[in-house]
């Protein structure tokens, strides 16, 4: 059984601890006098994050976790505060007395740590790695987050789900348009009502518009980072072109606030012939990329998370597929009708997370061709039920999960799992055989997100 | 690899439609003499995300592309912000990332400026105010300039940092 997620929900006397898999959903109350749980750390290695922001979050005690630090809470983070508790209601905080983040970390003769941000280096969202090293080669990583927490679990709570969205779609920037289908997937089941396949076939072309904009960014940034920087030039601006399309069709760069109930004009022919301009230049990216031995030499065995420690570790999404794994929540019969053929790889190296990406947004321009139409249909949409609602999305980075329970029409608990949550995880797996210097293209080749991970 | 270089040598120089061609034209112009003229040619940005989406972020890495360029100008995004004149600030000071923040400015060797980009610092963001976010940033740091938008386009962020030069 794969695990999906772990969080936790305040009852009336209880925490109710929810445990999300493949194909179950576990459910387990603790009273909030004594709420004490057992870890799934030994089994999940996944889990610990989501135990360990679950102490944070609610002060629930998981007795025989391993890991016991704080994960959200960082060193002037007010000790014995569980913010997500109902009763905690303070809008602001004021800094403690700073107690030092003990990091996992390797010791021995010669063996030296190097910390590295939490602000990077170039434009990057702020993160904070620390780094076992003898000499260059990289012994242990730990990757620790949550510099970005917004605290956006708790701003929902109250908000009807219309109020929400706005804050939803800016949860993770990069994936905005996918966090905006699970908000429209939710507010479809509360509504009890369906898409109709107008709308339905509108929305998955913003979703893989999205998609290749972010892959093309990376395409570019991949090779830049082992120092081909043409590479960047040339998919930066394909990146860029893609972007004003997001524009042309949504009125934002970023397809904030595109997806809704209503039609929209689109301009089929010009943007079939974009999709057209589009397949002739990733060809001929392809062609020239791949033709660069100095380059394969840096991709090829760099980074490499073998299949057996991407199941243990529940990757999902392009680090997941570039590994073997056939994860991917597009396979459906909608999907495979409109030509989804799922990327894959099996060296689970920085060459196959590139070429995921390439073969992705080959696969998303043919499907978007098809999921183009002249759109006729607008929803009217009914009240909303109360009620607890899970759904699930491919983001350009992988399978991203949200719930959200709605009581008296109003989000009572929202919890969302970003496909980073996972991967981040495992990236410490990555780096064995490797030297810091590579650790920027491996981390590129994943290219996770921070905002989304950290709330 | 020989494909690459007939293209590049058929193809040339990437252009766009002439307005906006001129509009950017006009824009480079003036930022470029600004930056001669008030930064010896050469004026160096410390990016610091204090809590954004990574909208912001994508924009300033968009600045870089073929279109924008904005290198070309005398204007470079810096690894450290002891090479710095200014500080761009993104995100919407999380209480995480405060400390953090205050301490690239303090690294930055004055004469210095902030400049806040999107609308988070100032708080105009839809996100509220939860025990997690400090913004606006102004109480936190010295705010020369803002440059608005959710996310602000490159060309906006152009625009927005020729303003900024105008009023130093």
């Amino acid at each position: 059984m794969r695990l999906i997620a772990r969080y936790a929900k305040e009852l009336q006397n209880d925490f109710e601890i929810i445990t999300v898999y493949e194909e179950t959903i576990e459910k387990e109350l603790v009273s909030k006098e004594q709420p004490k749980i057992k870890t799934l750390a030994k089994k999940y290695p996944a889990a610990i994050w989501f135990e360990r922001k679950m102490h944070d979050d609610f002060g629930i005690i998981v007795e025989d976790a391993f890991d016991k630090r704080p994960l959200v809470q960082q060193e002037r983070f007010p000790k014995d505060i569980h913010p997500l508790r109902k009763d905690f209601t303070n809008t602001q905080l004021e800094e403690t007395e700073y107690i030092p983040y003990k990091y996992e970390a390797i010791s021995g003769d010669g063996v030296f740590q190097v910390a590295v941000g939490p602000i990077h280096a170039g434009i990057i969202e702020p993160g904070h790695f620390q780094f076992s090293q003898a000499g260059e080669d990289m012994l242990h990583l730990e990757v620790r987050h949550f510099y970005k927490n917004r605290g956006i679990e708790k701003m929902l709570e109250g908000k009807t789900l219309r109020e929400a969205k706005p804050v939803i779609e800016r949860t993770s920037g990069n994936e905005s348009i996918a966090y905006q289908i699970c908000w429209r997937d939710i507010y479809l089941q509360a509504s009890q009502q369906e898409l109709p396949l107008a709308l339905k076939k509108r929305h998955a072309l913003l979703l893989e518009l999205e998609r290749v904009i972010h892959h093309l960014t990376d395409l570019g940034f991949i090779p830049n980072d082992a120092g081909f920087g043409a590479a960047l030039a040339y998919g930066s601006k394909l990146a860029e072109d893609a972007r004003r399309k997001m524009k042309e069709l949504t009125g934002h760069r970023f397809g904030f606030g595109a997806i809704d109930f209503e039609n929209h004009f689109i301009d089929t022919a010009t943007f079939s012939e974009w999709l057209h301009e589009l397949e002739e230049s990733i060809e001929f990216f392809e062609d020239w990329i791949m033709d660069i031995p100095s380059l394969w030499d840096r991709f090829d065995t760099t980074g490499i998370l073998s299949l057996k420690k991407a199941l243990k570790y529940n990757t999902v999404g392009v680090v997941a597929r570039a590994s073997g794994l056939s994860l991917d929540r597009r396979i459906n019969s909608f999907y495979l009708e409109h030509g989804f053929i799922m990327a894959s790889e099996v060296s689970g190296d920085v060459g196959a997370r590139f070429k995921v990406r390439l073969q992705e947004v080959k696969n998303s321009i043919t499907m978007m061709q098809h999921f183009l139409e002249e759109d006729t249909s607008t929803l009217e949409l009914s009240s909303i039920h109360d009620g607890s609602y899970h759904t699930f999305t491919e983001s350009s980075i992988g399978e991203l999960f949200m719930a959200i329970d709605i009581k008296d029409g109003v989000i009572e608990r929202f919890f969302v799992r970003d496909p980073s949550f996972m991967n981040w995880q495992a990236l410490h797996l990555m780096m064995r055989s490797d030297i810091i210097a590579d650790f920027p293209l491996i981390n590129k080749s994943c290219d996770l997100s921070y905002a989304g991970n950290d709330l | 690899m020989i494909k690459f270089w007939n293209k590049r040598v058929k193809h040339g120089v990437l252009t766009e439609n002439i307005e906006l061609d001129r509009e950017l034209e006009k824009i480079k112009k003036e930022i470029q003499d600004s930056v001669k003229k008030k930064f010896a040619g050469s004026l160096a940005i410390r990016m610091v995300d204090s809590g954004s989406c990574n909208a912001c972020e994508a924009e300033c890495n968009a600045l870089a592309n073929p279109y924008y360029d904005l290198e070309r100008l005398g204007i470079y995004f810096v690894a450290s912000p002891r090479h710095a004149d200014v500080m761009l600030l993104s995100g919407i000071m999380t209480f995480n990332m405060t400390p953090h923040a205050k301490e690239a400015y303090e690294q930055i060797p004055a004469p210095k400026w902030v400049i806040s980009l999107g609308d988070c610092p100032a708080m105009q963001a839809p996100f509220e105010k939860t025990y997690a976010i400090n913004a606006p940033a102004e109480n936190h740091l010295p705010i020369t300039h803002h440059i608005a938008g959710c996310p602000p386009s490159p060309l906006e962020i152009m625009q927005g940092l020729l303003e900024f030069l105008r009023k130093i």
